[in-house]
């Protein structure tokens, strides 16, 4: 596939035409065969619609992710490093939007907040220092290998070929992570609370606490948006629609409401939000085959989060980490936009140890950016909120130690 | 003469035609369909309750109206590894709206297994009109019915329950008795074959509780699946009847059933005793109370020992 495509994204580019439209023509392609592939999967025997549905979520952030921009790593270090806030404004908006659908869900899963339950399935996660560690660790692992996770996921895509290694290293992270959770479960874990707003302010006051706060880092952060261009008058054509959706890259306000939506959507249907939980299983599962690991993960099945499981199957979240490459790519594809990366061993290796580090991160965190920084402050989630200021705390350090110009 | 006929003969029909319709309806008076739940779901006389054991089932969809138990916390003391207090259970009986008159009917996921449970937890505490909805959750999903994620609230109800009737339920020393012959009985282990034979210590994929493996002596093997059809339905009273009677179950003698942790047990329990009509005790301590007792006497036709190689 990268043959055909040539860098550029002009309808008028150097490359010829029909390849172009080849090219445009295997994206939607792709499009096509995730929407029959949903179609399939639901009459299937152990998938059925839960499946069928993650897939098409996961293409949907596929799209969304890539047309937005939406990478963790990306946007911090526009903010870090270039003094450029936008990329944040999605982040925030995702979690205006994702907290008012969860409080919206949350009334309907647990009425009463006050009885020591918590809403089923919700990624709110012990809090104590293994979480700040994993949460550095993760942002360092970013600054090293270029993204998250979810953004390597998405990038896999684009042709970005230190993904693979990343993600390869994130298999190996978790395989790690395992072993560290079975000696910091005991002692600091089982004891560490799994603090929940709603618990304290039920669902109205945790979203005025939730907006509020938000609002006031949002203003911060105002001063360092760029200034907008100017935008002469235009018709509205379908042209002018197809480059916009396609080519340009999408409003983060537009991308983070879309992210909160859909959030919403994925917990009152299926699960939480997650990207790493069939990772960590496949890493889980492959170690028990081999006897490498003890048969239990002391206190795992009490938290919920992308918790690592023995599977045999394809599980929903795996569904939806494949709709989310294959929707990325697709767009990439109609936008002619797919390049290979550059590799050398000098990034391979960042990509790989940054990998490792984010795997580890996100065992320990029981998910990642999406699953314990996005699933879990729209949940109300104390965990959520440590997690994103351990992150940017390690991407800063890893930026500010030049680690990303691998 | 012909119109006395004709009379006789619509009569005749209407009769057949209606003993047609019972016996395609409900297979026992413990049971419901879903073709009579979903017409009464406005009905005020009935309440519907929901015990599944999977996080969240409930919550993304539940039959309409219906209010959700949780077996984990709601129908057991975690503390005291005993059956839900009196006290405790009347309050959330009564939070659920339920009169003293009201119609119980329960559903669940896993082929009611839970649900069981909560129909044998209402008769213990001598609420005795308490009925499964047949297939579960599982039928209703399968017929394509319409789930809800509605959150039903109902005025507080005004039952109350007796002391707990000690004849359902079976305690360690009440089933010793029985394996050592002092008092009458047979013992049903509703558990894989393998689990009774001493093959494995628990079921694939779940915890090993028991540092025995085999079972009770004297018990008679009738998997819990037996007495359901491929669709997670009851089979009819004579089938099941015939099936147990097959194995020397005939309610001649008190029957106790028990699993590994008695929530299965619960779904046989509910066969034997609502279906049935047979005298039964549930031994709710099951096979990780006695498989783990110190002193008493089992059968481990495989002759497995725990952690030996």
């Amino acid at each position: 596939m990268a043959q055909t495509a040539v860098g550029g994204s002009s309808a008028n580019g150097a490359a010829p035409l029909s390849r172009q439209q080849i090219t445009a023509a295997a994206g939607l392609v792709i499009l096509i065969g995730l929407v029959a592939g949903a179609y399939v999967l639901h009459d299937v025997p152990e998938q059925g619609s839960k499946a069928s549905l993650s897939l098409l979520i996961g293409a949907a952030l596929g799209i969304l992710f890539q047309r937005g921009r939406f990478c963790f790593f990306c946007i911090l270090r526009d903010f870090i490093e270039f003094r450029n806030s936008s990329g944040l404004f999605a982040v925030l908006t995702a979690l205006a939007v994702g907290g008012i659908g969860y409080a919206i869900v949350f009334g309907a899963f647990l009425p009463n907040t006050f009885t020591g339950r918590l809403p089923p399935g919700a990624h709110i996660g012990p809090v104590s220092w293994v979480l700040v560690a994993a949460g550095a660790a993760f942002g360092i692992g970013m600054a090293l290998s270029g993204a998250c996770i979810s953004g390597h996921l998405y990038r896999l895509g684009e042709g970005y070929v230190r993904a693979p290694i990343a993600l390869f290293g994130a298999l190996l992270g978790f395989g790690l992570g395992f072993f560290t959770w079975q000696s910091v479960y005991l002692g600091t874990l089982s004891g560490a609370p799994e603090a929940w707003l709603p618990a304290t302010f039920g669902y109205g006051g945790s979203l005025i606490i939730h907006l509020t706060v938000l609002s006031v880092i949002a203003v911060f952060l105002l001063k360092y948006l760029p200034k907008l261009p100017a935008r002469q008058e235009e018709a509205i054509t379908l042209r002018g629609i197809w480059d916009r959706v396609i080519h340009q890259r999408w409003n983060p306000l537009v991308t983070g409401g879309l992210v909160g939506i859909i959030g919403t959507f994925a917990y009152f249907r299926i699960e939480p939000l997650g990207v790493t939980s069939q990772l960590g299983s496949f890493s889980r599962t492959v170690l028990d085959n081999t006897g490498l690991l003890f048969d239990r993960l002391n206190g795992l099945d009490t938290f919920a989060g992308c918790t690592p499981q023995i599977v045999q199957t394809i599980t929903d979240n795996g569904w939806l980490i494949g709709g989310l490459v294959l929707g990325s790519f697709a767009v990439v594809l109609l936008a002619n936009r797919f390049q290979l990366s550059t590799l050398t061993l000098r990034n391979g290796t960042t990509a790989l140890l940054g990998g490792i580090l984010m795997g580890w991160g996100a065992m320990l965190a029981l998910g990642c950016t999406v699953g314990t920084l996005l699933s879990g402050i729209s949940a109300f989630a104390i965990s959520g909120w440590v997690f994103a200021f351990a992150v940017f705390a390690g991407v800063w350090l890893g930026i500010k130690l030049r680690l990303h110009q691998g | 003469m012909k119109a006395r006929l004709i009379v006789l003969l619509v009569a005749l029909i209407s009769i057949f035609a209606t003993a047609a319709v019972s016996a395609q309806d409900t297979v026992s008076e413990a049971l419901v369909t879903a073709d009579w739940l979903e017409q009464n779901l406005e009905n005020p006389q009935v309440r519907v309750i929901e015990v599944s054991v999977i996080p969240g089932v409930f919550e993304r969809g539940h039959i309409p109206g219906a209010v959700n138990f949780v077996w984990h916390t709601d129908f057991v003391d975690t503390v005291s590894r005993d059956v839900v207090s009196l006290e405790r259970f009347t309050e959330l009986a009564q939070a659920a709206g339920i009169n003293s008159d009201t119609t119980v009917v329960i559903y669940g996921d896993n082929n009611n297994w839970f649900a069981a449970w909560g129909a044998w937890i209402f008769n213990l505490y001598g609420f005795e009109n308490v009925q499964l909805l047949d297939g579960g959750r599982v039928k209703w999903e399968a017929d394509g019915r319409a789930l809800s994620t509605d959150v039903a609230a109902y005025e507080t109800g005004n039952v109350t329950f007796a002391e707990a009737n000690a004849d359902l339920r079976a305690l360690l020393p009440e089933v010793l008795a029985v394996v050592e012959g002092e008092v009458p009985g047979t013992l049903v282990d509703i558990r894989g074959a393998a689990e009774y034979n001493g093959e494995i210590f628990a079921p694939e994929g779940v915890q090993e509780l028991s540092v025995r493996a085999g079972h009770i002596p004297g018990a008679i093997n009738v998997p819990w699946g037996q007495n359901v059809r491929e669709d997670g339905t009851f089979k009819s009273v004579d089938e099941l009847r015939a099936l147990y009677a097959g194995l020397g179950i005939d309610g001649s003698t008190p029957l106790v059933t028990y699993c590994r942790i008695g929530e299965r047990a619960a779904l046989t329990w509910f066969v034997l005793h609502e279906v049935l009509g047979y005298e039964v005790a549930l031994y709710d301590g099951s096979w990780t109370e006695y498989g783990n007792s110190v002193g008493v006497p089992i059968e481990n036709p495989a002759g497995t020992v725990w952690g030996g190689q």
